[in-house]
């Protein structure tokens, strides 16, 4: 089975700084794998080990992604080899435009029989650019897969939905987007992320990918904020439940709330 | 000059960060502390990532690793999880003499089992007469056939009833030069005539020390490691090494202590202010820091140094009098910082401060430092 498992490659939540005036400066923050991109590449490997085939990781984002420990880091993990669509045009790329890049380059790499991606990126967790390549490629596309079984020539899947769990019998190829809970993701040992360093790695510009129409944007980003913190009210309630329910209501209409 | 890691090695320590939160949290190794239980689960849990692996020959399931590498790894271990740290320490020197001096067999069957989660081999120097002064060790080993049979009595020997093996140290009584008459064996630790009393200790409670008494333990004469009589050399090999580890995993802790200490003194309020407000207060702090910061620098230059292949024979000993005594400073600092939370059971910093005093004494006194140190200075004085 050939798998492509997408990743993307973002800069680290934990190190936003907030500017006094509220805007957001990445500047200082360390570019790390989609934590939720994870799970897919491990579900990617365990397909593979299971069921022989190769493992292509396909990222797509601005030059920085091109970084020989972001290679590694993501080679390291498991996958035998690495797409990077990695040009400037594509720094804070929506999810339409990451979805038709992605297409191009899946229908690049070829004779693909299975795509996954994480849930959604760790950035923005639009939770869409996995639908939309779907779409995009004509195949089959599910989110919420929260488990993948290779059934005669194509895979059973379950949804972890609201209330249910939906098990689904779908025709390859196919794109999944995983769950966080499909699998732990392992953590490379040094064997591996020696390893990582002898697999090869493709590096596509967008003209390579033979569009044949320049990927357009949807979505404007206007301005991104941090929310301003605010003062918690430290309100205490006391009484009987009715009362209770009273002044709670009472307090929030005067905050404009309800 | 570089300060840099390697990309490889930032990787690895990431792996292994995120691998101790897991399966070595500070709630579990709190617990285990309070129950003086030996950490098995996250020991395996280093096996099944490749951690002991690190520097065991390929052949036996290793992977490359310099000493920097090494070095890190037991700084890290020291920071999430100190006792792992200690640990792993104890078994550098133990293994290393084996890989370095065991037979085939003794390193297929030592080597593969540590790299798969075997405790480290202990080491049995020490007896009741002879600690700092370790060549005056009375253990003998008499040869009989194809057997030999120990006996004798080793003093604070760590884990050596729940290891597989001792690396024992024994003197040969008819040799003049204790230095020439010194014997290093691989003795199993189920061999009939073995007997250990376990040690309460102030710290390391999670990593137990026994006295051991051989009363004719009889093994194959084929468990000598190296050459006969060429034991004390085999040793000292190796403890430069082990007394680095043992320099990064306290390194690791100095550094957890500070984290612990910056954390509370943003959040304990006290006369109407956070106490980092208080100059006192950052005075202390800062001190910590600039600690932490020479500890790790001297650690990472000697493991260099030793990567390059060049004599540390009085630079790993001013390394580990200083670091031992630093990291005993800020470990105190940190007590200090909580108040009386510091000295309450709840929080880790008293265990690190029990812990890291140990440092002082273990793997050589800051005494003996100083003796090692001292004349290797002198000499080269006369020398340039
Ligand atoms: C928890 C723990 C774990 C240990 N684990 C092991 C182990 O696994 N295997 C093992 O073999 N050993 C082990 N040891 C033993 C350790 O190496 C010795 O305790 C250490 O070498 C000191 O020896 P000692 O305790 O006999 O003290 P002594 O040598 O009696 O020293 C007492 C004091 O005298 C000082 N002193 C001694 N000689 C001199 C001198 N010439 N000049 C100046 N000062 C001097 C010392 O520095 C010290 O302050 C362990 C010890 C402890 C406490
Ligand atoms: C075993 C034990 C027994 C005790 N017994 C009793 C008892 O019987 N009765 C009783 O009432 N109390 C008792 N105490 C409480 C003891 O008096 C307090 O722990 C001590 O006064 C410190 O207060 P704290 O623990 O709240 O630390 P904090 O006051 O929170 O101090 C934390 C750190 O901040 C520093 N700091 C605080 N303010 C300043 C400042 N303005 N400038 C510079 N540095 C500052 C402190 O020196 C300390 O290093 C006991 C405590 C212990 C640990």
């Amino acid at each position: 089975m050939k798998i492509v498992v997408c990743a993307k490659l973002a800069p680290d939540a934990s190190d936003i700084e907030v500017r006094s005036d509220g805007s957001i400066s990445l500047d200082r923050a360390e570019w790390r794998i989609g934590s939720f991109d994870l799970q897919a590449i491990e579900a990617a490997v365990r397909l593979r080990d299971a069921h022989g085939g190769s493992v292509t990781a396909l990222s797509a984002g601005p030059q920085r992604i091109n970084h020989s420990k972001l290679r590694k880091d993501l080679l390291s993990r498991g996958p035998d080899e690495l797409v990077l669509v990695a040009e400037d045009v594509l720094n804070g790329a929506d999810t339409a435009v990451t979805a038709q890049v992605l297409a191009a380059a899946v229908r690049k790499i070829g004779a693909v029989d299975l795509v996954l991606t994480g849930e959604g990126s760790a950035d923005l967790y639009f939770q869409q650019v996995g639908l939309q390549l779907g779409e995009l490629l004509e195949v089959p596309a599910f989110n919420a897969v929260s488990k993948i079984e290779v059934k005669d020539s194509g895979v059973r899947i379950e949804r972890s939905l609201e209330e249910e769990t939906e098990v689904l019998e779908l025709p390859l190829p196919a794109v999944l987007a995983v769950t966080t809970d499909i699998h732990t993701p392992r953590l490379p040992n040094m064997k591996e992320i020696l390893l990582a360093a002898k697999k090869p790695v493709y590096e596509w510009s967008l003209a390579d990918l033979e569009l044949e129409n320049a990927p357009e944007p949807r979505v404007e980003a206007v301005s991104l904020r941090a929310p301003r913190p605010v003062e918690r009210k430290r309100i205490l309630i006391e009484g009987s439940p009715e009362e209770a329910a009273q002044s709670l209501a009472g307090y929030l209409v005067k905050e404009g709330v309800v | 000059m570089d300060f840099r890691w390697t990309e490889e090695q930032e990787l690895l320590i990431q792996s292994l960060e995120e691998l101790l939160q897991r399966e070595a949290p500070e709630t579990l190794m709190a617990e285990l502390d309070a129950r003086h239980e030996f950490p098995f689960k996250p020991w395996q849990a280093l096996a099944d990532n490749g951690i002991l692996a690190l520097g065991i020959p390929e052949e036996y399931g290793g992977v490359p690793a310099d000493i920097t590498t090494l070095t890190l790894v037991c700084e890290t271990l020291g920071k999430y999880a100190l006792p792992l740290g200690i640990i792993y320490s104890l078994g550098i020197i133990t293994i290393r003499d084996i890989i370095q001096f065991g037979s085939e067999e003794i390193k297929a069957k030592v080597l593969g089992g540590f790299v798969r989660g075997d405790l480290p081999v202990a080491l049995g120097i020490t007896e009741p007469q002879a600690g700092s002064d370790a060549a005056a060790m009375k253990a003998t080993a008499q040869i009989d056939g194809d057997d030999v049979i120990f006996n004798g009595q080793k003093m604070y020997c760590t884990l050596a009833k729940i290891a597989k093996y001792i690396l024992l140290m024994t003197r040969d009584a008819q040799g003049t030069n204790p230095y020439a008459s010194i014997s290093m064996w691989l003795l199993p630790t189920d061999t009939p005539g073995l007997r250990f009393n376990i040690l309460n200790k102030v710290g390391w409670w999670t990593v137990p020390t026994y006295e051991v008494f051989i009363e004719n333990a009889r093994v194959p004469r084929k468990n000598l490691v190296g050459q006969f009589n060429s034991g004390w050399p085999q040793l000292m090999a190796n403890f430069e090494i082990e007394r680095l580890a043992l320099c990064a995993a306290s390194v690791g802790a100095a550094e957890a202590a500070l984290e612990d200490s910056l954390s509370y003194a943003n959040r304990r309020v006290q006369f109407g202010n956070p106490i980092g407000s208080y100059q006192a207060v950052q005075h202390i702090l800062t001190d910590m820091a600039i600690k932490n910061e020479n500890m790790r620098n001297y650690i990472y230059k000697v493991a260099w140094m030793m990567d390059q292949g060049q004599s540390v024979r009085h630079e790993h000993a001013m390394c580990k009098l200083y670091v031992a005594r630093a990291a005993c400073e800020v470990t105190d600092s940190a007590v200090q910082i909580m108040g009386g939370l510091g000295y309450m059971m709840d929080h880790r910093v008293q265990r690190l401060w029990r812990d890291i005093r140990l440092m002082r004494i273990g793997g050589g006194t800051d005494e003996i430092m100083y003796n090692i140190a001292g004349p290797q200075l002198l000499k080269h004085a006369r020398k340039s």
